[in-house]
């Protein structure tokens, strides 16, 4: 039996309660009724993964069928991979401990570009081929991913059997009935993937055929199978009906996000041009207070956290902010609960919203100005006024706080060296705000905090048609900052330009990055988001030895007409917006937010009509 | 302020829950099970509890103590049948009353286990051999650094029987706030007398004891 392998080994490896599973909450079923398992797979370890707030939605919401059973699976550490491998232990799912061989699907998240290998690896210990073309013709074993990373899920074609776009509480219910009806009838993998496609919102790629230009530039797509020729995403319409857990798995080891994290809103109304999710998480829905009250109350109680988060792309946006705060703040004092709020927009960072939010923490503000001038920022779509900044410091710093953390971005369209400069410019200037303050914090000096992300452009973006900074101009740019900066009271973190480069490069992708990946894989290239796994030296050879250029994808300017990777892929904002939105960039000309005015994105065509009232 | 203990069990897949995360484990437990907990006054104000001895990872237990204050009088039945019913897999509250002894009462521990191995006879005879040693050295971890210690002193064999490839022992060994002897210092000090290959499986505390070898409440 698998467990008893499992555990002869467990207790040689750092924290084992995460390969065993037994957590409050988990979902155990008797597997002689269940129909349709699911292996819920998260490209990542179980600190990482276990963090996911769409993962724990599917999961109970899977479960919710008496007769679908759907467990988690996470990437193994060093450790215990090692183990596994020399004991012939498969990668297996946390609650039944069966090998997830045996399972009808086992679906990845796709969150982020580096955890591409790992799905390699995962399958790979998990003892399927990482091929589609060299699994079974039977219908069991269906590779499937979802998440915000398959908007272009090229570079993944050839090791999934299909991709579901856009949100999955419903999709992935129709997906498995679809499967429960054909498994009985018998079907085989491809009568499944051909009557699968049809479902909105699937995308089998082997039902599509690329060709390319004798210059590397796509030609054109067709389709086979009948397939469809575009794949639509999925939307729910009615957030503040879709189905939320009532329940988390909780675990005993300490994750990164442990906490009860309740969804406010799902999509963004600001249109910041270099940002994916800003865009394919459209349209901009709310939960009403009421119901985000009663879902916080209800995971507290039931899981016994003692913390609980308000998720979003931009929670502040909330129209109804106020009171929910108000509501929640009486609760989690009554209740011995921490409540923390990330994603705070500065434009919108009001003195009433400081005085809710000091009594629920005492630790740094963090803002996102993402660009320190005021061209940039307007180039970027950022819709924030170096007066909101400071007017945001103020009320900070006069409310108690002596510290700021603030994000920018570095190499983003039309950027200069000014721009970069503006950077310690504008620190310096906050902290000369600080200092002429009367009423500044006693006894204390300031300190501000730099974080500085480099530019990845993104399909689906306005930006997706720009190209990356080469990687002399990042690490010039880096230096430039450094030596820019006030050191004594400024500090300043950045990325690893080649993590920002391979970035850039599987994001905008298309199918012949999958041999890159799959040799780099070979190559021993696994945890890439993983700063002591990232081994850049190993991808740059695969990339050689494919004869693949990186900087083809991610150092050239794509002209508006040539044909994307991800165009057959509708994810309801049109091309024609992300050109305007592209060219008004270039002009330094902003587009005000979606409760402002509607920008025509597109996605308006889908909901049929506003998207507010 | 009540104050409480409770003997559990810690079994199955939770003996791999380690005594750090059992902390937190239990103050959720305590939380999901709406009980009035006492919370510390103070400026991190946080509840009280309390765990009379550390249980090594992947040991199981059915004689965990662990010491918490409620604000209200609640029936001990009721305050472990609604810790029960919130408890993660393989953890039950099997009973709770109000503590008859302070912590420092608590003097040794029992421990079950099973050694297993291909050629149990001979291993069963070196096992005999090392016990009637005066002296059993072995390295242990003290404030002081790595020491070597006698443990055969403090070992008291409780009973051993041997089955099918293994040999079920029952020993006591010293515990409590000041000297604590876990049984992987007998596994040690076999491992390096004997040629013959074993393995320990089934770890469990099955008793915590005081000086004169009654229970511990």
């Amino acid at each position: 039996m698998l467990r008893e392998k499992i555990e002869k080994h467990l207790l040689d490896v750092q924290k084992p309660s995460r390969y065993i599973g037994g957590e409050v909450g988990s979902i155990i079923k008797d597997k002689s009724k269940i129909d349709v398992r699911f292996a819920f797979c998260f490209p990542d370890t179980y600190d990482i993964g276990m963090s996911h707030l769409g993962m724990k939605i599917l999961y109970s919401l899977t479960n919710e069928r008496e007769n679908y059973w759907c467990e988690r699976c996470f990437a193994p550490s060093e450790d215990f991979e090692k183990i596994m491998r020399e004991n012939d232990i498969p990668l297996y799912a946390l609650e039944s401990l069966d090998p997830i061989k045996d399972f009808d699907f086992i679906g990845f998240t796709m969150q982020y570009e580096l955890s591409y290998t790992n799905v390699l690896n995962m399958l790979d210990l998990a003892g399927i081929p990482v091929f589609t073309r060299d699994r079974t013709e039977e219908l069991t074993q269906i590779v499937v991913a979802g998440g915000p990373c398959v908007c272009n899920p090229e570079p993944l074609a050839d090791f999934f059997d299909l991709f579901i776009l856009g949100e999955g509480e419903e999709v992935n219910l129709e997906l498995m009935d679809l499967y429960h009806k054909m498994k009985k009838q018998g079907a085989s993998r491809k009568d499944f993937l051909r009557e699968a496609c049809k479902i909105e919102g699937i995308y089998v790629p082997e039902f599509y055929k690329f060709s390319y230009k004798p210059d590397g530039t796509i030609e054109k797509v067709e389709t086979t199978n009948n397939a469809p020729e575009i794949v639509k995403k999925r939307i729910i319409k009615d957030f503040d009906k879709v189905y939320y857990p009532d329940n988390f798995v909780v675990p005993f080891t300490e994750i990164v996000h442990d906490r009860v994290s309740v969804e406010v809103l799902r999509g963004c109304l600001r249109g910041c041009r270099f940002c994916q999710a800003g865009f394919i998480y459209r349209p901009f829905r709310e939960k009403k207070s009421g119901t985000i009250v009663e879902q916080t109350k209800c995971l507290c109680e039931n899981t016994g956290y003692d913390e609980v988060s308000l998720a979003s792309l931009s929670t502040s946006d909330h129209s109804e902010i106020s009171p929910i705060l108000s509501e929640l703040i009486e609760y989690t004092a009554d209740e011995k609960i921490t409540l923390s709020l990330p994603s705070l927009r500065v434009d919108n960072f009001s003195e009433e919203l400081l005085e809710k939010i000091k009594k629920v923490r005492k630790s740094g503000l963090t803002f996102a100005p993402e660009a320190a001038t005021q061209r940039l920022r307007d180039a970027i779509n950022k819709n924030v006024s170096e007066e909101e900044i400071m007017n945001t410091c103020r009320i900070a710093f006069e409310g108690g706080y002596s510290s700021v953390k603030l994000y920018f971005m570095m190499g983003l369209p039309t950027e200069t060296d000014e721009d970069i400069i503006g950077i310690a410019e504008l620190s310096q200037r906050i902290i000369d705000l600080f200092y002429s303050l009367p009423n500044k914090p006693k006894g204390r000096g300031v300190q501000i905090s730099i974080s500085c992300a480099t530019f990845v452009p993104k399909p689906f973006t306005p930006f997706q048609f720009e190209a990356q900074d080469t990687r002399e101009m990042i690490e010039h740019k880096q230096k430039l900052l450094l030596d820019s900066v006030n050191r004594k009271r400024v500090k300043v973190s950045y990325h690893d330009a080649n993590v920002s480069i391979l970035e850039a490069v599987l994001a905008k992708g298309d199918r012949r990055l999958c041999n890159v990946i799959y040799t780099a894989w070979k190559k021993g290239c696994k945890f890439d988001s993983w700063g002591e796994y990232f081994q850049f030296e190993k991808w740059v050879e695969a990339f050689n030895e494919c004869n693949v250029d990186m900087s083809f994808y991610a150092n050239r300017k794509i002209p508006y007409d040539e044909i994307l990777a991800w165009e057959h892929l509708d994810y309801y904002i049109s091309k024609e917006f992300f050109v305007r939105e592209n060219r008004k960039a270039h002009e330094f000309t902003t587009t005000p937010h979606c409760r402002l005015k509607c920008s025509g994105c597109g996605v308006n065509k889908e909901i049929g009509g506003k998207c507010f009232d | 302020m009540i104050k409480l203990r409770a003997v559990f069990e810690k079994k199955d897949r939770a003996k791999y829950i380690s005594h750090l995360d059992l902390n937190r484990c239990m103050l959720r437990t305590f939380r999901r099970s709406g009980l009035p907990i006492w919370y510390t006054e103070g400026f991190h104000s946080h509840p009280y509890f309390s765990f009379a001895l550390a249980l090594s990872l992947g040991y199981e237990s059915s004689c965990e103590i662990l010491d918490f204050n409620l604000n209200e009088e609640i029936p001990f039945d009721e305050v472990r049948d609604r810790l029960n019913a919130v408890m993660p897999y393989g953890m039950k509250i099997i009973s709770v009353a109000e503590p008859k002894l302070k912590i420092t009462a608590i003097a040794k521990a029992e421990y079950s286990f099973s050694l297993k191995s291909d050629n149990i006879n001979a291993l069963v005879a070196d096992i005999e051999r090392l016990l009637n040693n005066d002296e059993i050295l072995v390295e242990k971890k003290t404030k002081k650094g790595i020491q070597s210690v006698n443990i055969r002193p403090f070992i008291e064999v409780i009973s051993g029987v041997a089955g099918a490839g293994a040999y079920n022992m029952m020993m006591r060994l010293p515990a409590g706030t000041q000297t604590n002897y876990n049984p992987a210092l007998f596994f040690t000090a076999l491992k390096n007398f004997t040629e013959i290959p074993f393995e320990v499986a089934d770890i469990k505390r099955t008793e915590i004891l005081c000086a004169d070898g009654k229970i511990f409440k």
